[in-house]
């Protein structure tokens, strides 16, 4: 499943780190069974969940994506050039697409940004295992919310205005692994923005308008073979051109593919980018989180405090 | 506020008397080319409670979180709970308890959620329900955390840094914004911890009547050095200050007089009186008289006359 293969290389990341410390001389004899961090981990996860299906307001922010992709699959009637698929399908595909991809780029940093000025990442720090429960639940939350808009997307749109649906076993597959391989490609990579970035004001300005500009070059709202070849290339090279073609590949009809710039689905080529930006992703996450816990301390937060009050300050 | 106190009634462990829980020999460090700390001496024992007190920027927090396992020291000994905090593992850490002062984490938790949540990761955690009763939280247990007052909130700060039996608590400030009566209260709870369970607690403050009332012994960091480390009184007393006599004399013109020996002084007032003395007041150095001649003792640049204080053990 999508969870266990994700959280799992996050786990590694745990257990390698507490194995580094307790490597060390000097430490005391009582081990703390890896068991735990799994049990405060999920239990983590699942209060975090729970306070998100509470709040209206951050609810709302997921929902966005789902309400959007309603409005576009109702008003948009015309075809996808060249093909007998309705391009509101292509649209639907694309923002499924982008809502993964805004989980992990721009909602996880964003979270991981806030609970560390807030002090959360230090108090855990301060707690046996606290790290590792803090990632694992952040996965959890993570997978959580990017599946469960996916599948009320594509539930929603397929219910209120004929959206595209897998056909057959094969599709579902298909669908099963870009959805995991595409979350691989954004969760760590996201992570690891969220470990740099300053702060949370600062933090949205800096992701926002990278993002904005994948999603309109990416191919996820129209075709991409509208736009010139060279950005057409400059966009390849990010993952989501390719999560929403490889959901393209899972929702549209084969036919569809006429509308391709390469005329096929590229599944393989989907699967190798994908790929490299997870492994990307993993090679940036794992140190620079690491480093991020390591450089909190009391002083730091008050700092970071005393500059956020002043910024208040001067804006209100 | 000066007296004495009475010798400790904790008892102390066996075979543990010789192993403070906090030691640090020759702690320095540097940032870049600032030297923050110039060497620090420190030995911490069990169930002590010891103050740390110091202007801004006297490298109190540096201090403390090289202690704390937090930030590494340019070089030096430390030995906190018998580990190097810079290679302190898990079951370390789940000994140390934390309080700092701009914590707001974990808003949208409720808090008796997130005391039962923290209880989790410990061994043998206390009782979330009886520790929200310890620190006067039961009324707000399904509260968020978010809507609670400030007081309350360092509150609950507290029962997180206690949550796992900690056997030596680090408290940072931990009464800021706290009303007369809360800050009594805690007051109580801190020495409950220390006397009762024999909890170390290490302190740092501004506030030098806290100091005062709360510590076993304080040491006074001023640029980066121990300048003076004892018990309140003996601190009072090894400040040069001097005791102030006050009183009315008869013909009704208010007198003050600065003197080593407040005693023989008053002794000689009444001497020379033919009746009670009006309005006579002996005023003892206290610990802020203490603190304000380290700390410009420091600015005047007159570092060489620490008599032997700066060893804090």
């Amino acid at each position: 499943m999508k969870g266990t293969s994700m959280t799992g290389k996050t786990d590694e990341a745990g257990v390698a780190d507490v194995a580094e410390v307790n490597g060390a001389p000097g430490g005391t004899k009582r081990s703390r069974p890896t068991r735990t961090y799994w049990r405060a981990g999920f239990l983590r996860g699942g209060i975090e969940l729970r306070h998100l299906l509470r709040n209206p307001k951050e609810l709302s922010g997921h929902l966005t994506n789902v309400v959007v992709a309603l409005l576009v699959a109702v008003y948009i009637n015309d075809d996808v050039p060249g093909t007998q698929t309705p391009m509101s399908h292509l649209v639907i595909a694309g923002f499924a697409a982008y809502l993964l991809f805004q989980v992990g780029l721009i909602s996880l940093p964003q979270i991981l940004v806030t609970e560390r000025e807030e002090g959360a990442l230090l108090r855990l720090r301060a707690t046996p295992g606290g790290i590792p429960a803090y990632l694992i639940a952040k996965c959890l939350l993570v997978v959580v919310t990017a599946v469960g808009s996916l599948a009320l997307l594509l539930a929603a749109t397929a219910l209120v205005a004929d959206g595209p649906l897998p056909r057959g076993p094969g599709d579902w597959l298909t669908l099963a692994w870009v959805t995991t391989l595409g979350l691989l490609a954004v969760v760590p990579l996201g992570a690891a923005i969220g470990a740099v970035l300053p702060n949370p004001r600062e933090a949205l300005a800096l992701i926002m308008l990278p993002t904005m500009g994948l999603l309109v070059t990416s191919g996820a709202v129209f075709p991409i073979t509208v736009l010139p070849v060279p950005v057409q290339q400059v966009a390849s090279v990010f993952p989501l051109k390719w999560m929403a073609q490889g959901l393209r590949s899972a929702l549209l009809p084969d036919s569809a593919q006429a509308a391709e710039p390469a005329g096929s689905w590229e599944l393989p080529m989907v699967a190798l980018v994908l790929t490299a930006w997870a492994v990307i992703g993993f090679l940036l996450a794992i140190p620079l989180l690491r480093r991020a816990a390591r450089r909190e301390s009391g002083s730091r937060m008050s700092a970071r405090l005393r500059k956020a009050e002043q910024g208040g300050a001067k804006a209100s | 506020m000066t007296t004495p106190r009475p010798t400790p009634v904790r008892p102390a462990p066996p075979g543990a008397t010789a192993l403070p829980v906090i030691r640090a020999r020759g702690v320095t460090m540097a940032y870049g080319d600032v030297d923050v700390l110039h060497g620090i001496d420190l030995d911490i024992h069990q169930g002590e409670v010891f103050a740390l007190l110091g202007p801004n920027g006297a490298g109190k927090t540096t201090t403390v979180e090289i202690l704390e396992g937090f930030r590494q020291r340019s070089s030096g000994e430390v030995s906190v709970l018998g580990a190097d905090p810079e290679r302190g593992d898990d079951a370390w850490r789940g000994r140390i308890g934390l309080v700092l002062q701009s914590w707001r984490d974990h808003r949208r938790w409720r808090v008796a959620e997130l005391l039962t949540h923290f209880a989790t990761y410990y061994p043998d955690p206390r009782d979330p329900a009886g520790l929200l009763d310890l620190v006067g939280l039961t009324g707000q247990a399904g509260q968020q955390v978010d809507r609670l007052s400030g007081g309350q909130r360092r509150r609950l700060d507290v029962a997180l840094g206690i949550v796992g039996r900690p056997e030596l608590l680090f408290l940072d400030e931990p009464t800021t914004g706290f009303d007369p009566e809360a800050r009594h209260e805690f007051h109580l709870l801190v020495e409950r911890l220390a006397r009762e369970e024999g909890v170390t607690v290490l302190l740092t403050t501004h506030d030098l009547v806290e100091a005062e009332r709360l510590a076993d012994r304080i040491a006074m960091l001023v640029g980066g050095r121990i300048r003076a480390c004892g018990t309140p009184a003996e601190l009072a007393r090894r400040a040069a200050a001097q005791a102030e006599v006050r009183w009315t004399a008869d013909d009704g013109t208010a007198h003050r007089e600065r003197t080593e020996d407040p005693s023989r002084l008053v002794w000689e007032l009444h001497q020379d009186a033919t009746g009670p003395i009006a309005g006579l007041e002996v005023r003892r150095p206290t610990l802020e008289d203490t603190y304000l001649h380290m700390v410009h003792r420091e600015d005047d640049g007159a570092d060489e006359a620490v008599e032997g204080e700066a060893q804090a053990v």
